[in-house]
């Protein structure tokens, strides 16, 4: 009954707030896409996998929108509607699979550090120290020369650099709530450690961390991307969106006299990751509206 | 003033102190004494002794000066530089049996400074140059053909004991004459001393700390760290330019027209040569008239067509066979990723696959040369007869060539493993290094075509960096690499032997021999006949034919783009990052006369 | 105070330790051949490949090789870094001043548009100012830092032919690099200035114009944020109520009192974002051909080049325990109730 009306008065606050509307419908319509990927971008018949883009021809020179391939061509043939399409399923997963590690990660660490305190904690928050002292992309550069370039190597070295902040800030929010009455009552009942953390100090605590992760969503997909553009990332040929930028460098000015020759190799790709990092953005903004207090 | 005035007056400042920099849109700057090159790699060293990288060596190219020097465009006829004859049987400066040259040297060359070039200068540079011996340097090239061994220290690292007497006695002086003394004939030599070795001042290294030229301190100076040499990032030459200044920083070489020079001067008075690692932002640097000439590959061939002012010469030869499919006779299986199953089964492929030739031969009939050349490399390329290119003694235009046919490649692989491959089928995984378009284009093409043959055949195409790549092909896990063979100097004997030969560079991780290529290739770079000679050669291919050890696959043409002011500019494949790279001297800029309109009647 | 500086500044060479070890662990997974790439570029050299490994000392076991890197580095010497072909400590001190230079320029607009908008903005919350700034804002938290930088790359450099990339035009360069040209600070643009040199200034400034425009149009989003919902908070406080009550003027309570409040997470965040700017630098110097450390660090990490690694590592870790430093010292003189404590 509680959770039903939550969501009702959720949806309320949601209305009066065009722009996070606006993020919920973004995303809505990027996730239809990923969806239907197989119905709106067939895979070729004997394809080893449906991220793969099939190339038409080996020619470098990117072409434009056709009634062949609707959003033309990138470098090399690759159909860039093909790879926009499935491109979307990979920016979920990578979306999705890093915060989503950084989260588990930093859930479990944190939530250690702030339940037991003492040294463990101590220890523990300098080795978030540490890694948080980490220049990021370093790391991620590394990790990717030492593991070989593909995006799972990427989702992990990002990932890596992401699960500290989360880490700290749950830890924070252990600390105030292991303090609450019924922290202490379910002790005098004798419940065990794990079950205190996991049913009630965790569900009490998470939700700052919820939301701040939801806004670093974003960031997470351009820096992503960014790899990808550096060279790390996916080889070329593979479904994702920063992939198709990095592979539009060479062509990005044109040729001389006509800057936007190859337009479409930029432009499409790049407004698909500048929508959906506003996309996240925008609804984060909402959800972080709604649930903070301050804010009303 | 309050914060709103500040606010509103800073934007005004900024646009104030940047109008000072701006100059008119569409208006290039034309300055006849600067030439800006840009270029995409880094310099490694200004150490003639140590560089061994196209960057390096094109400064070299025009700072220093080796004995002679190769005539205009060509990779044949070498003419002097610093030595007053070229060496030849005919005039007699070669020796009957091949084992003398007599080089008379200028007498009025001078250094920089305008100090004059003595014997000692030459004797010491030579010297140096093959004894310094850093790894992976180029001082085997000319250790080599002097003393007959092909390094100074052993496989453990220490010194071959007498390598220094043994150098010594090799390079001598009578009078104004370099006496050269080989172990035995070697036919490239005079070609390996227009690129290589060129005369650094003895007095000039002794001051700045170098090599006195002795045999106490030699050892010293062997295999040393790249950073502690004078010679690593000053130089003191014969050439017509000077180095002022290499900034790594600003990834920067500046050079200023040698005013000593004992040839007429240069008319360039500064080259500068900026590594810019964006093509866009050199493309734009060059329409802007701040860059004369820059590093354009065939990839981006189109975008720098019909670029106003800007003039693209095209169909240049290459002494380069690039790329090459080498495959590997013998896998090393521990560890190894790419083999599949490791058996002939269908899900693998086993360590000895590409032994049996008929598996060879398949492939070879199985890629589509022609195709591969037209579509993706746009025709800018002929299809090799051997690993001599063209343009070399040793070439032969009419030497059986392997083409595209998928009967003959069916045939062959039916034959292969006594029909084994055939009935069970293969995979494996091919790699190419990450971003090399060209190489992943060719393994998707063969990729495709061996696939279409028999649907039980799978080749995995996946790019790999260079570290990777390094480590899979130096312990023969590779079941097929592709790599590239570029000229050290243009010579058959070149190409041959890190390509063919047992001792090779690729035919060792590959475990190729042949015993019969390799007492050729020995006894070819000896013989100073140059018709027999190139029977020799013509011979060694046609083995490297029925034996298929790899499948060379484009020699190439490549094009330069530069502002239509410059003047001068000569081609020769054997300069250094040649086309886009040059020598400077003979190079000018001058405004391209506008067209006439026509008078009225 | 100063013990509270004293234990942090304990902390650093622990941190610098702890970063290090971990990045020798991970670079444990490189055989000697992968790290001998870095010196084995082309394939003439590839018959040397085991030589080299053998004179680097590439095949000595991990932990072996961090010690002698170790030792090193307390006798001062920081190594030779491959990629920038000088002494890792030599490419720090030529790289970074270029950086620094460039965070300097964007932050300073940074600062300034952020708070000043981000307060205008909590002021006139729901006017159109206010939905103006945070569409700018929300734009530039969601774009990614290269397309920003390539198209204005495209439009002024390539169309308009003004604000070209690189540090400085090649008359400047010579000007530099010349004896009469004297460095004070290693901030060009001062020393052009410091020099009499205005149209050096000027040109050096207009090189920094496109990469510093990218870095303030994504960076100052956090700013105007950040700001405006702290500002917000101040602004729906009991004494701001009491003031307005009191009749003060809208403009006196803003400027003199709430604003005053709000700026405290915003300075204490402000030594972070500097931070974040120099690390975030990468990108926008790799498009604009800026000679930082930005793009140095990432070229040696791709070249497996480990000395300029660990170097550039060492440089990040320490600026970032100094940031902590510097912004928990600014948090306890800002919020006089942390002075207190």
């Amino acid at each position: 009954m509680e959770t039903k009306s939550k969501a009702a008065a959720m949806w309320k606050a949601l209305k009066k707030r065009p722009l996070s509307l606006l993020g919920f419908c973004i995303i809505g319509f990027f996730l239809l896409v990923a969806a239907a990927a197989p119905i709106l971008a067939p895979v070729p018949a004997n394809s080893r996998s449906a991220y793969l883009i099939p190339e038409d021809g080996y020619n470098p020179e990117p072409k434009l929108p056709s009634a062949k391939h609707w959003f033309g061509t990138t470098e090399n043939q690759y159909d860039l509607y093909y790879g926009m399409v499935w491109g979307t399923r990979t920016a979920f997963k990578v979306a999705v699979l890093v915060v989503g590690v950084a989260l588990l990660v930093g859930i479990f660490l944190g939530s250690i550090a702030g339940f037991y305190g003492g040294w463990i904690d101590e220890t523990l928050m300098r080795f978030t120290d540490i890694v948080l002292a980490f220049p990021g992309l370093v790391l991620a550069v590394v990790i990717v020369a030492v593991l070989g370039p593909s995006l799972d190597h990427v989702m992990v070295s990002v990932a890596a650099v992401q699960w500290p902040s989360y880490a700290r800030l749950l830890r924070g929010d252990v600390l105030a709530v292991k303090e609450r009455e019924f922290v202490l009552a379910a002790r005098a009942l004798g419940a065990s450690d794990a079950r205190i953390l996991v049913r009630h100090i965790i569900p009490n605590s998470i939700y700052p961390l919820l939301v701040v992760a939801s806004l670093d969503v974003g960031s997470v997909v351009i820096t992503a991307a960014a790899l990808s553009f550096l060279g790390l990332g996916a080889p070329a040929g593979y479904a994702s969106w920063g992939q198709l930028i990095s592979m539009s460098r060479d062509w990005i000015l044109g040729s001389p006299g006509n800057a936007f020759a190859y337009w479409n190799t930029v432009f499409i790709p790049g407004i698909a990751i500048f929508l959906f990092v506003l996309g996240w953005n925008l609804m984060g903004d909402g959800v972080r509206d709604i649930l903070d207090p301050r804010q009303r | 003033m309050n914060q709103r005035t500040a606010c509103r007056l800073f934007p005004v400042l900024l646009l104030a102190l940047v109008s000072c920099a701006r100059k008119p849109v569409q208006q290039a700057v034309f300055d006849p004494s600067t030439y800006t090159e840009l270029t995409f790699n880094d310099s490694d060293s200004m150490d003639p002794a140590w560089s061994y990288d196209t960057a390096s060596d094109e400064v070299i190219l025009n700072i220093y000066e080796p004995l002679f020097m190769f005539k205009g465009s060509s990779t044949k006829e070498l003419v002097p530089l610093i030595a007053a004859k070229v060496p030849t049987r005919a005039n007699g400066l070669i020796s009957a049996d091949g084992k003398t040259y007599t080089i008379p040297i200028r007498r009025d060359v001078t250094f920089q400074d305008g100090t004059p070039m003595t014997m000692a200068d030459v004797r010491y540079s030579i010297l140096r140059f093959i004894l310094q011996d850093r790894d992976a340097g180029p001082s085997p090239l000319l250790l080599e053909p002097l003393t007959g061994y092909g390094g100074t220290r052993d496989s453990n690292g220490k010194i071959v004991p007498g390598i220094f007497k043994k150098a010594e006695k090799s390079v001598q002086i009578q009078g104004w004459d370099l006496v050269l003394h080989l172990p035995r004939p070697f036919s490239p030599l005079p070609t390996i001393l227009a690129s290589w070795a060129p005369i650094v001042s003895k007095e000039w290294a002794i001051k700045h700390g170098d090599w006195d030229g002795t045999e106490a301190t030699w050892k010293k100076y062997n295999n040393p760290q790249k950073q502690t040499s004078p010679f690593f990032e000053h130089a003191f030459g014969t050439g017509p330019f000077v180095l002022v200044r290499w900034d790594r920083n600003t990834h920067e070489i500046v050079m200023r027209r040698n005013e000593h020079y004992w040839r007429a001067p240069a008319k360039l008075k500064y080259v500068i040569i900026k590594g810019i690692d964006e093509f866009e932002t050199r493309k734009l640097m060059l329409e802007a008239g701040e860059a004369d000439s820059i590093y354009a590959d065939r990839e981006v061939w189109e975008q720098v067509q019909n670029t106003p002012h800007v003039q693209i010469i095209d169909d240049l030869p290459t002494l380069e066979v690039n790329p090459i499919v080498f495959f590997t006779f013998k896998l090393d299986g521990t560890g190894n990723p790419f083999i599949g199953s490791g058996k002939l089964d269908g899900q693998g492929i086993p360590l000895d696959f590409f032994n049996d030739i008929n598996v060879r031969k398949a492939f070879a009939y199985a890629f589509d040369y022609k195709d591969y050349i037209n579509e993706v490399l746009n025709g800018k390329g002929i299809q090799p007869t051997g690993v001599v290119p063209k343009g070399l003694l040793g070439y032969n235009p009419n030497q059986k060539i392997y083409s595209y046919d998928p009967q003959k490649a069916v045939y062959y692989f039916k034959k292969a493993f006594g029909g084994q491959v055939w009935k069970n089928g293969f995979k494996f995984t091919a790699v190419y290094n990450a971003g090399n378009i060209p190489r992943q284009s060719l393994l998707q093409v063969l990729k495709h075509n061996i696939e279409a043959l028999n649907p039980r055949f799978n080749i995995e195409v996946r790019p790999m960096d260079w570290p990777e790549f390094l480590d899979s092909y130096i312990s023969s896990k590779l079941p097929i690499f592709i790599l590239a063979w570029q000229a050290d100097y243009p010579d058959a004997y070149d190409f041959t032997f890190p390509l063919l030969d047992s001792q090779g560079a690729y035919p060792g991780p590959q475990h190729f021999a042949d015993p019969r290529l390799d007492k050729l290739i020995d006894a070819a770079v000896a013989q100073t006949d140059p018709a027999k000679r190139e029977k020799m050669y013509w011979r060694i291919q046609e083995l490297e034919y029925e034996d298929v050890p790899n499948l060379p696959v484009l020699q190439p043409l490549d094009y330069r783009t530069q502002r239509d002011w410059v003047q001068g500019w000569v081609n020769n494949p054997i300069f250094p990052d040649s086309p886009y790279g040059c020598y400077y001297y003979p190079v000018y800029k001058k405004l391209p006369a506008p067209p006439r309109k026509p008078k009225h009647a | 105070m100063l013990k509270f500086i004293a234990r942090r500044l304990l902390f650093l060479p622990i941190v610098m330790l702890g970063v290090t070890m971990l990045l020798f662990g991970a670079l444990q997974f490189l055989s000697p051949a992968m790290r001998a790439s870095l010196y084995v570029k082309d394939p003439r050299q590839l018959s040397a490949l085991n030589e080299v490994i053998l004179k680097y000392g590439l095949n000595k076991p991990m932990p072996v090789q961090y010690w002698i890197w170790l030792k090193q580095v307390l006798h001062g010497n920081l190594g030779y870094s491959e990629t920038a072909k000088m002494p890792v400590a030599v490419a720090i001190r030529a790289f970074f001043p270029a950086t620094f230079e460039l965070t300097l320029v964007s932050f300073i607009p940074i600062l300034l548009i952020g708070i000043y908008f981000g307060t205008l903005s909590a002021v006139k919350k729901d006017k159109l100012l206010d939905q103006t700034t945070r569409i700018v804002a929300i734009t530039g938290y969601s774009l990614p830092s290269f397309v920003l930088g390539l198209f204005l790359l495209m439009i002024f450099y390539g169309h308009f032919q003004i604000f070209p990339p690189g540090r400085y035009s090649l008359n400047v360069d010579l000007l530099v690099h010349s004896s009469r040209f004297h460095h004070y600070t290693g901030l060009l643009t001062l020393d052009a200035l410091l020099n009499g040199d205005f149209a050096a200034a000027g040109d050096i400034l207009a090189h920094l114009v496109l990469p510093a425009t990218t870095l303030i149009y994504i960076s100052v989003a956090l700013l105007l944020r950040i700001t405006r919902s702290s500002m917000l908070e101040e602004l729906g406080k009991d004494y701001v109520r009491t003031a307005r009550a009191k009749g003060l003027p809208e403009s006196v309570v803003v400027k003199k009192h709430a604003r005053k409040n709000a700026l405290i997470p915003v300075v204490t965040l402000s030594s972070l974002l500097f931070i974040g700017l120099l690390s975030g630098v990468v990108i926008t110097e790799t498009i604009f051909d800026f000679p930082g450390i930005g793009r140095w660090s990432v070229i040696a990490a791709q070249q497996l080049d480990v000395p300029g690694v660990m170097g550039a590592t060492l440089l990040s870790a320490f600026l970032f325990v100094v940031a902590n430093m510097i912004s928990d010292m600014l948090y306890a003189f800002v919020d006089p109730r942390i002075r207190l404590n």
